[in-house]
């Protein structure tokens, strides 16, 4: 097997609060392979977005990258780059940014500029990192527009966020992402602003991008339902740390850590009603502030003991087709 | 409509349009039909879930039955120990009267709840305002708590101290205080983390067979709804386009929209996931103000014949024993889940 495109490992992001520090996220690490999708999937506050933005170096104001390295491999041939050992504002990483590695964020409203036509916007990314000129770029965001499948790209093109809805935002949105032919995109929960209906539309674009053009998703998402549709591998967080990591059929048929199984069961299934009560984790989300000591799903758990005093190690349970079912979770030693 | 004594609320032809004003002397240019012709009934002790995407009357629908919102037109019966009250023909004065009959939840409970008041005075004002004050109105804020699984000694807390579930638990009790028999609740957990959601869904099933309301489940999760509906309702650009059983309406659907919309929804199963084919809408849902001809379905519809362009069909008893507004949903065979 090749190399991966992007290898993160231990790495932790801290925000400096007036009410002291905050470790967003701890110790993660996880590989994304070239052309695949990786689902990162978790509930509010557990990390999965600020370590989307760590992978960019986009951690803003208090917030910093602190530890651990993020290789990113460009191809086989050239040596990776570490992207954590990066000035966040620095050169090197700003000609990565939009280029090689592009985010589509969830509410294509805020991050749209509305000052601008969208044919602009896609055009600055262009212009910005490929030696084109103003009439090559704009021509090259009509293309990008008529491949998200915007109908009418010339005139859309000239139009702009406002007049367009918000499923077509979000096309624009990727169309951005897409148009320096990244080999790598992050998508932070990129529809859950939508309708389903329009949710199925963009994951389908998604997964019909993904296999024209070869790039990596790195999918950030709540919904296990989406997870489920659009996941090679699976890395599920919680408190900021990764608790169980594998295959979708691992993960959905075989969870082992208890946050894992707790958060499936507690999900009503379309199609499986039973008149049965769901299954529910007790206590809520702990603060980042708060941290429990040891295992951070401690308090929740059922099946907490007294070592669970101590944090356990992301251990390695089972391989299949080269992808490690990884847990941390003291049952398992 | 099938009116029977086993109905709790009987809505007929309801509708809502909001004006659409422009200019300097902000004439009435056209109407934006948010709530067009709906018609339902729900029956006593059951739970009707409402659905359908942003911007297709549900929310608009729920808070007219409660005249939150004053309809433009309709019908909205509510049957009680052999009476029957036409909540549109009350007065002001009659309504408030009959406010303690139905109460609402709403979505978000960070906005719901005032941050100024303790939860003591937010689960009480309902009781204050229909004359229980006092040690009498203390007692039964405590019970309430406790029936929606928050603290005795919570009462004098305010709700910036509690997580979002924990506020939407003190929603639900102000909502119960006056014991209502009918609640209408707007999207109860979609702001809700999933862990989270499960503990409100069980709570608000528990409490219904507790207190013994009925209930109207407004949401826009059809995994949610058909977990916690006994009927559901779609609704499409301001109108129901079908109704039926839950387990009929997601086997067996009638409408193409709700093939469509059920066809939509990822499941968390990813083997069957994987082999399921979606129903690729094109387009996106039209703007109310100026809704398609005929069928309002029709330019999304993969099923869509001439007359659909034309005729708006009337919701009508389809085979599979839901109700639909389509004029195919006896030929076509739709797939469920």
């Amino acid at each position: 097997m090749t190399a991966p495109l992007l290898e993160v490992s231990n790495l932790t992001t801290v925000f400096h609060t007036d009410d002291g520090l905050i470790r967003a996220v701890q110790e993660v690490s996880f590989k994304v392979q070239h052309g695949r999708t990786l689902g990162l999937v978790g509930e509010s506050g557990c990390g999965k977005s600020v370590t989307g933005l760590s992978l960019m170096q986009l951690v803003q104001g208090r917030g910093k990258v602190e530890g651990g390295n993020i290789l990113f491999r460009q191809d086989d041939k050239s040596a990776p780059i570490d992207i954590a050992k990066l000035d966040p504002r620095g050169d090197e990483i700003r000609a990565i940014r939009g280029n090689h590695i592009a985010m589509v964020f969830q509410e294509p409203m805020t991050s749209l500029n509305p000052v601008y036509t969208v044919g602009n916007q896609i055009a600055e990314a262009v212009i910005l990192h490929q030696k084109v000129d103003k009439k090559e770029a704009h021509e090259r965001a009509v293309e990008m527009l008529a491949k998200v499948g915007i109908p009418n790209p010339k005139e859309r093109s000239f139009e702009y966020p406002h007049q367009l809805s918000g499923g077509m935002r979000q096309r624009v949105m990727i169309a951005i992402a897409l148009c320096c032919q990244p080999s790598l995109v992050i998508a932070d929960e990129p529809t859950t602003a939508l309708d389903v209906t329009i949710q199925a539309q963009v994951l389908d674009l998604m997964k019909k991008l993904q296999q024209e053009l070869g790039m990596a998703i790195l999918m950030i998402t709540h919904d296990m339902g989406v997870i489920a549709d659009m996941a090679d591998e699976i890395v599920v967080m919680y408190a900021g740390r990764v608790v169980e990591q594998g295959t979708p059929d691992q993960i959905f048929y075989n969870p082992l850590h208890p946050y894992t199984k707790g958060l499936l069961s507690s999900i009503p299934v379309l199609g499986k009603r039973s008149k049965e009560k769901l299954n529910q984790i007790p206590g809520t989300v702990p603060h980042l502030l708060a941290l429990p000591k040891g295992c951070p799903f401690r308090p929740r758990c059922s099946y907490r003991m007294p070592k669970c005093m101590e944090l356990p190690e992301l251990k390695q349970q089972e391989q299949s087709n080269g992808c490690n079912h990884c847990v941390r979770c003291w049952l398992y030693e | 409509m099938n009116s029977n004594h086993d109905n709790i609320l009987e809505v007929k032809d309801l509708q809502k349009f909001f004006p659409i004003r422009r200019g300097l002397l902000k004439k009435v240019v056209g109407h934006v039909r948010a709530v067009d012709d709906v018609s339902f009934e729900v029956r006593r002790g059951e739970t009707l879930g409402l659905v359908g995407e942003s911007g297709c009357g549900k929310t608009t629908a729920g808070r007219c039955l409660l005249r939150l919102i004053e309809p433009t037109g309709g019908e909205i019966a509510i049957r009680h120990d052999g009476k029957t009250t036409d909540i549109l023909a009350l007065s002001q004065k009659q309504l408030k009267a009959f406010r303690p009959f139905m109460q609402m939840i709403f979505q978000d409970p960070n906005s719901s709840l005032n941050p100024r008041m303790t939860v003591g005075d937010i689960v009480g004002e309902p009781l204050k305002v229909n004359g229980i004050s006092g040690a009498a109105m203390e007692e039964k804020v405590a019970v309430l708590l406790e029936s929606v699984g928050l603290k005795r000694q919570d009462i004098h807390r305010y709700p910036h101290a509690f997580s979002g579930g924990q506020r939407q638990r003190i929603g639900i009790a102000r909502a119960l205080a006056l014991e209502p028999k009918l609640i209408i609740a707007d999207e109860p957990v979609s702001a809700l983390d999933v862990s989270v959601q499960a503990q409100i869904l069980n709570l608000l099933s528990d409490l219904r067979a507790k207190f013994g309301f009925s209930c109207v489940f407004v949401a826009h999760d059809l995994s949610v709804v058909e977990h916690i509906s006994d009927r559901v309702a779609v609704m499409y650009l301001g109108r129901i386009v079908e109704i039926g059983d839950s387990d009929i309406l997601y086997r067996t659907p009638s409408h193409p929209y709700t093939e469509a919309l059920l066809s939509a929804v990822p499941i968390a199963d990813p083997k069957e996931q994987r082999q399921r084919k979606r129903i690729a809408l094109a387009g996106e849902v039209p703007d109310a103000s100026k809704p398609p001809s005929g069928c309002a379905f029709h330019p999304r519809c993969q099923y869509a014949k001439d007359i659909c362009k034309q005729e708006i069909p009337r919701l009508k008893e389809a085979t599979k024993g839901t109700r639909a507004a389509c004029h195919f949903s006896e030929e076509l065979t739709l797939r469920g889940i």
